[in-house]
C-alpha cells in the first residue's frame, strides 16, 4: 500500500509538464550518446550539471538519470550495425548483432535490443522500487571472496564463447588477463608491464581494446576482398525490419535471464554492466537448445545482454539511493550532481525526500516507455546505414572507431593502442583464435586479481574462505560445472560412437 | 581455405605465446610474490604466466604431432589489402599531431576509395570531403566532442 | 556586508604591491586540467569552480575543465608540461600528482617541475568504524590491533593514499600491526566496512556523515588539527592521545613551466579572490574541507616538505620510492 501510495505521488511528480520534458530531453541525449562510440553518459552529464542548477532538483535528477539509462539503449546500434562496440556493455552484444546483420537481419538485431532494453529496464525499475532495501543488504553482505566466484564464474564461460579449439580460447583468455594486468598495482603501487610509458601506469581501456579487436579487425577482413560485393544485404519492407513473433518467442528466456542478471549484478558496488552483460549472454547459451548456434546470429544472444544492461541500470541505483554508496563511473557522478543540489544521498535520503524517490521511479517508467517509442522507428532508419556501398562504409566505421577510442581520454597514445590490438585482432583471425575470451578476460582480470588478493588478505591467507562462504561456494560449483559442459558434450560423442561401433 | 595458414599458425602464435609466457614469469618473479598482509603484485601474474607457458606448449605439441599436410598456401595479394588498410590507418593517425583529424581522415578516406576500391577520383575526392566535413559537423560542432587538433587549428 | 567591504580593502591592498601585474589578462579560454575522468574528485571541484567563476564573475573569459586522465595522474601533469609558457592553461593537482612521480618511474613530470600558483583546500579525514563494533574510542581499537596482530583490517584505496599513510603513523607510533585492503572505489571501501568484512576505514567526513546519522557507523577520531564543526565531540588524533602528524589531502592549482611572473601574480591572486567568495565558502562548508589558501611561495614550500615526509613514510610501509 505504501509503495502504490508512493508511486502515485511519484506520477503525480513525474507528469507535471516540465518534469515531462526534461524525461524526453534526457532520455533523448541519452540516445544520441548511446549511439556514438566513446562519448558516454558520464562525460555527458558531466558537461550538463553546470545548466541544472538553476533547474527544479526532481527534473535535474529525470533528466540526468534520462541520459543515464538512454544511453543503455543506444549502446547497441554501432555494435550490430558496425561491430563497433559504443560502451563496454554492449561488447557482448557483437557478438550476435553484428552475425545477425550480416545475414541481413539488423532491422530484427536493432529491434530486438530496444524491445529487450524496455522489458528488461522496466523490470529493473520494478526492483529498484520493490526490492531496494533487502537487495542493498543482500549486495553488502557480498564481499570479496563472492566477487572472486562471480568473475570465476564469469570467467569459465570462456569455454562457451570458444570456436574449434579450447586449448585457444583459454590462451586468448589467458592473454586477456595479462592485459588486465598492465598499470600500477594497486595494493603495492609496483608497475606491471608499463614498458615505461607513462600512459599505461593507469591500465589500458577496455573500449580501446574491444574496438580494435572487434571493429578494425573486421574492417581488415572484409577489406581482403577486392570486389565490392554488398556484404551486408538489407531487405526491403518494415515487415523484414523488425522482430518476428517467433523472433520474440525465442527470447522469452532472455528477457527474464537479462532482467534478474542485469538487476543482481547492478547492486553490488563491484559489479558493473559489463560483468552482467557477459554473465547473462553465458546463461542464455549455457541453457540454449540451440547453443552451437550461438555466435552466429541467434537473436537471443541480443536480447540477454541487451537486457542485462538496461535492468542493471535500476540495479545500480539501488546502492546509490538506499546507500549512497556509487558503484558505477554514472552512479559516482550522478552522487556529485545529487551533492551539488544539496541533498544528502544516503541511507535516510529516501525516508526523508520521498516525492524525489518516487517521481524518479515513475519517471524511469514513462522512459523506458518513450525510449520504446522513439528507438523502434530508428530502426529501419538505421538499417539503412549498412545499404551504403563498402568504399564508404567502411572509411566511416573507421572514423567512428577513432572518434570513440580519443573521446574517451583525448589521448594520441590511445589511438596507437588501438592500432596495436588492430593487427592482434587480425592475427587472431587469420589464427583461428576467438577474440570474445581475450575481451572477456581483459574485463574480468582485473577485478578477478583484486578479489583473489582481497580474500586471501580478510582470511590470513587461507584459501578455504573461497568456498566456507555458501554464495561463493555455489557460484564456484557453478563455474566447476559450466567448465566440464563441454567434457559432457565430449563423454557423449564418445559414447554414441562406442554405442554404434558395439 | 585456411587450413594451411592455420596449422603453421598454430605453431608460430604457440612460440609466439611460450615466449609471452616466459616473459610473464620472468617480470612476475621480479615483485612480491607474498607480503606481509596478503599475495603480492606477482601472485596473479606467475600463475596466468605459467598456464600461458603450459597451454602454448601443448599447442605446439599437438601441432607437430599432427601430420603435416599442408593445405592452401597464404594468399599473399589478400593479406597484402589487409595490411595496406592497417598501414594506412596508422599513417593517418601519424597524421593526427601535424595536420588534424579533418585532414588526415580525408586522406585516409580518399586512399580507401581511390586505391583501394579503384573509384574515379573525382568520386573519391568528394567522399573524402563530404566524410570529414560530416564527421567534423557532427563531432566537433554538434556534439562537442574533441578531435585530434592540428597545427593548423583544426 | 563585512564581507564586501574586507574583499574591497583586500583587493585595493593587493592591488597597491601589484599594480604592476595588471598587465596580463587571460585572452581566451582558460583550460583547467584535472587527472580524472568526468565524476572523479578533482572533476567534481573544477566545474564547482567554473560555475562559482562564472557566478562571481571572476573572469573576462570563461573556465572550462579539460579531462586528461591516465596514468594516476602523470598524464595531467605531462600534458601541462608540454604546455610550456602557456598562461592560458591551469592544472587542479591533488596528493595524486606527488605520490605518483615518487613511486611510478615513468611519472616524469613532479610538481616542482611546474609552476606552483595556489593551494586551495585541504579534505580532513574521519576513522570510522561500522556502529556494532566493540570499540568505542580509537584506543579500543590499538587495543583490540594489540591483541591480535594482523588480523584486524582496515578497508582503503592504493597503498599510497592517505588512509594507508594515517595507518602507518598509527603502527608505527603504536608498535601495532593490522592488515590493509585495497578497494579501487570509494563506494566498495564503505560497503566493506558495512558489510562488516573490515573492521574500520579512514572517510572523508561528508562520505561519512550520511551513514552516521542513519546509525550505521561510528567515528572514533578525526584526522584534522581541530575539531571540525560537524563533529564537536569527536577527539582529533592528538586529543585521542595519537600524537602523529596530520597528513593533509591536498588540492590546488599549478600551472605549466616557464610562465612569466605577472601571471603567476595574477592567478595566484585571482585564487584568492576566488576563496574569498560567498559561493566557495558555501562550497567548503557544505564539503566539510579546510580553507587551505597558500600562495605560490608557500605552496613550493608546502610540496617540498610533504614530499619528504612522504618519501619517508612511504619507506617505512616498504613501498619502493622512485625519486
Amino acid at each position: 500500500m505504501e509503495i502504490l501510495a508512493g508511486l502515485l505521488n511519484g506520477f503525480a511528480v513525474a507528469l507535471e509538464p516540465a518534469n515531462l520534458f526534461w524525461c524526453f530531453v534526457g532520455v533523448l541525449l541519452g540516445t544520441v550518446v548511446g549511439i556514438l562510440p566513446g562519448l558516454g553518459p558520464p562525460a555527458t552529464i558531466a558537461m550538463l550539471l553546470p545548466l541544472t542548477f538553476n533547474m527544479n532538483p526532481a527534473g535535474a535528477i529525470i533528466m540526468l538519470a534520462g541520459i543515464y539509462y538512454g544511453a543503455k539503449y543506444g549502446g547497441s546500434t554501432t555494435s550490430i550495425l558496425m561491430n563497433v562496440p559504443g560502451e563496454s556493455a554492449s561488447v557482448v552484444t557483437c557478438l550476435d548483432g553484428y552475425q545477425m546483420a550480416r545475414k541481413g537481419r539488423a532491422g530484427p538485431a536493432l529491434g530486438i535490443a530496444a524491445i529487450a532494453s524496455f522489458v528488461a529496464g522496466t523490470v529493473g525499475v520494478l526492483g529498484l522500487m520493490l526490492v531496494a532495501p533487502p537487495i542493498a543488504k543482500f549486495a553488502l553482505s557480498f564481499s570479496s571472496p563472492e566477487y572472486f566466484a562471480l568473475m570465476s564464474l564469469g570467467l569459465a564461460l570462456v569455454v562457451l564463447l570458444a570456436g574449434r579449439s579450447i586449448v585457444k580460447a583459454l590462451l586468448a583468455a589467458l592473454v586477456g588477463l595479462w592485459i588486465a594486468s598492465v598499470g600500477t598495482d594497486l595494493f603495492s603501487s609496483t608497475s606491471r608491464f608499463t614498458f615505461g610509458q607513462m600512459e599505461l601506469l593507469s591500465g589500458i581501456d577496455f573500449v580501446v581494446v574491444a574496438i580494435g579487436v572487434f571493429a578494425l579487425a573486421e574492417v581488415m577482413v572484409n577489406m581482403e576482398a577486392r570486389e565490392e560485393t554488398q556484404l551486408l544485404p538489407v531487405p526491403k519492407g518494415l515487415r523484414n525490419l523488425l522482430p518476428t513473433l517467433q523472433d520474440l518467442k525465442d527470447c522469452r528466456f532472455a528477457f527474464v535471464n537479462g532482467s534478474v542478471i542485469g538487476f543482481l549484478v547492478g547492486a553490488l558496488p563491484g559489479g558493473g554492466s559489463t560483468i552482467a552483460s557477459f554473465l547473462s549472454y553465458g546463461l542464455e547459451k549455457a541453457v540454449s537448445p540451440r547453443r552451437e548456434q550461438f555466435g552466429t546470429g541467434v537473436i537471443e544472444g541480443v536480447a540477454a545482454p541487451e537486457g542485462a544492461n538496461n535492468s542493471e541500470t535500476g540495479g545500480a541505483l539501488v546502492p546509490l539511493l538506499t546507500l549512497g554508496i556509487p558503484g558505477s563511473g554514472t552512479t559516482a557522478i550522478l552522487l556529485a550532481a545529487l551533492v551539488l543540489w544539496g541533498f544528502k544521498p544516503g541511507p535516510l535520503f529516501i525516508p526523508e525526500h520521498p516525492a524525489l524517490f518516487w517521481g524518479l521511479v515513475a519517471s524511469m517508467y514513462i522512459g523506458n516507455v518513450m525510449l520504446l517509442i522513439l528507438n523502434l522507428p530508428l530502426v529501419p532508419l538505421f538499417a539503412q546505414v549498412l545499404r551504403m556501398p563498402v568504399y564508404l562504409l567502411y572509411p566511416l566505421i573507421l572514423g567512428v572507431s577513432m572518434v570513440g577510442v580519443y573521446s574517451v581520454s583525448g589521448s594520441l597514445f590511445d589511438l596507437l593502442l588501438l592500432m596495436v590490438f588492430g593487427l592482434l585482432g587480425y592475427l587472431m583471425r587469420k589464427l583461428d583464435y576467438p577474440s570474445a575470451p581475450l575481451i572477456l578476460g581483459l574485463a574480468l582480470g582485473a577485478g578477478m586479481e583484486r578479489a583473489l588478493r582481497q580474500s586471501l588478505m580478510m582470511s590470513e591467507g587461507k584459501l578455504s574462505i573461497l568456498v566456507s562462504r555458501p554464495i561463493s561456494a555455489v557460484m564456484l560449483s557453478l563455474a566447476v560445472l559450466v567448465l566440464l559442459i563441454p567434457m559432457f558434450g565430449k563423454l557423449n560423442a564418445w559414447r554414441l560412437r562406442a554405442l554404434e561401433q558395439g | 581455405m585456411e587450413d594451411g595458414t592455420r596449422k603453421s599458425g598454430d605453431l608460430w602464435s604457440g612460440l609466439a605465446l611460450a615466449a609471452l609466457g616466459f616473459y610473464i614469469i620472468i617480470q612476475a618473479s621480479q615483485w612480491e610474490y607474498l607480503g606481509p598482509d596478503g599475495p603480492g603484485a606477482g601472485f596473479f601474474p606467475l600463475w596466468y604466466g605459467v598456464v600461458i607457458l603450459g597451454l602454448s606448449v601443448l599447442l605446439i605439441v599437438s601441432h607437430l604431432r599432427r601430420a603435416h599436410d599442408r593445405g592452401n598456401p597464404t594468399d599473399w595479394s589478400r593479406l597484402g589489402r589487409a595490411l595496406s588498410t592497417w598501414f594506412s590507418l596508422a599513417v593517418a593517425v601519424a597524421l593526427f599531431k601535424p595536420l588534424g583529424f579533418v585532414i588526415s581522415f580525408a586522406l585516409l578516406t580518399y586512399f580507401i576509395v581511390a586505391v583501394m576500391y579503384r573509384r574515379p577520383l573525382a568520386t573519391a575526392a568528394l567522399v573524402a570531403v563530404a566524410t570529414a566535413a560530416g564527421f567534423y559537423l557532427v563531432f566537433d560542432l554538434a556534439l562537442s566532442v574533441p578531435l585530434p587538433v592540428g597545427m593548423l587549428g583544426f | 556586508m563585512t564581507s564586501r567591504m574586507s574583499l574591497i580593502a583586500l583587493a585595493a591592498s593587493l592591488c597597491a604591491p601589484l599594480s604592476f601585474a595588471q598587465g596580463f589578462k587571460p585572452a581566451r579560454t582558460v583550460d583547467l586540467v584535472v587527472h580524472t575522468g568526468p565524476g572523479g574528485g578533482s572533476d567534481v571541484l573544477a566545474r564547482a569552480i567554473a560555475i562559482m567563476v562564472e557566478k562571481e564573475k571572476l573572469l573576462p573569459v570563461r573556465l572550462q575543465v579539460i579531462n586528461r586522465p591516465g596514468g594516476n595522474g602523470a598524464v595531467a601533469a605531462a600534458h601541462l608540461a608540454e604546455k610550456r609558457g602557456d598562461p592560458n592553461t591551469l592544472g587542479l593537482f591533488t596528493g595524486v600528482w606527488l605520490q605518483t612521480p615518487l613511486v611510478s618511474a615513468e611519472a616524469k613530470v613532479t610538481l616542482r617541475d611546474l609552476t606552483p600558483i595556489a593551494r586551495l583546500v585541504l579534505e580532513p579525514a574521519v576513522i570510522a568504524v561500522k556502529a556494532d563494533a566493540p570499540y568505542k574510542t580509537l584506543a579500543d581499537f590499538i587495543e583490540a590491533a594489540k591483541k591480535n596482530p594482523g588480523q584486524l583490517k582496515q578497508s582503503g584505496g592504493s597503498n599510497t593514499s592517505r588512509d594507508n599513510v594515517v595507518r602507518q603513523l598509527l603502527q608505527k607510533s603504536t608498535g601495532t600491526r593490522w592488515a590493509y585492503i585495497s578497494f579501487p572505489g570509494g563506494g566498495e571501501r564503505i560497503a566493506a566496512l558495512l558489510g562488516g568484512h573490515v573492521n574500520i576505514m579512514v572517510i572523508e567526513p561528508e562520505e561519512a556523515g550520511e551513514h552516521i546519522r542513519a546509525g550505521n557507523m561510528r567515528v572514533l577520531a578525526q584526522v584534522s588539527e581541530k575539531r571540525l564543526a560537524k563533529f564537536p565531540q569527536v577527539p582529533t588524533l592528538k586529543e585521542a592521545g595519537f600524537d602523529v602528524p596530520v597528513v593533509p589531502q591536498v588540492r590546488g592549482v599549478v600551472a605549466p613551466p616557464g610562465i612569466p611572473k605577472e601571471n603567476v601574480e595574477f592567478w595566484q591572486d585571482f585564487f584568492l579572490r576566488l576563496s574569498r567568495t560567498p559561493s566557495w565558502r558555501k562550497y567548503i562548508e557544505d564539503n566539510q574541507f579546510e580553507d587551505g589558501y597558500q600562495n605560490a611561495a608557500d605552496l613550493a614550500k608546502f610540496y617540498d616538505e610533504f614530499t619528504d615526509r612522504m618519501r619517508e613514510i612511504l619507506k617505512d610501509a616498504g613501498v619502493k620510492t622512485v625519486r
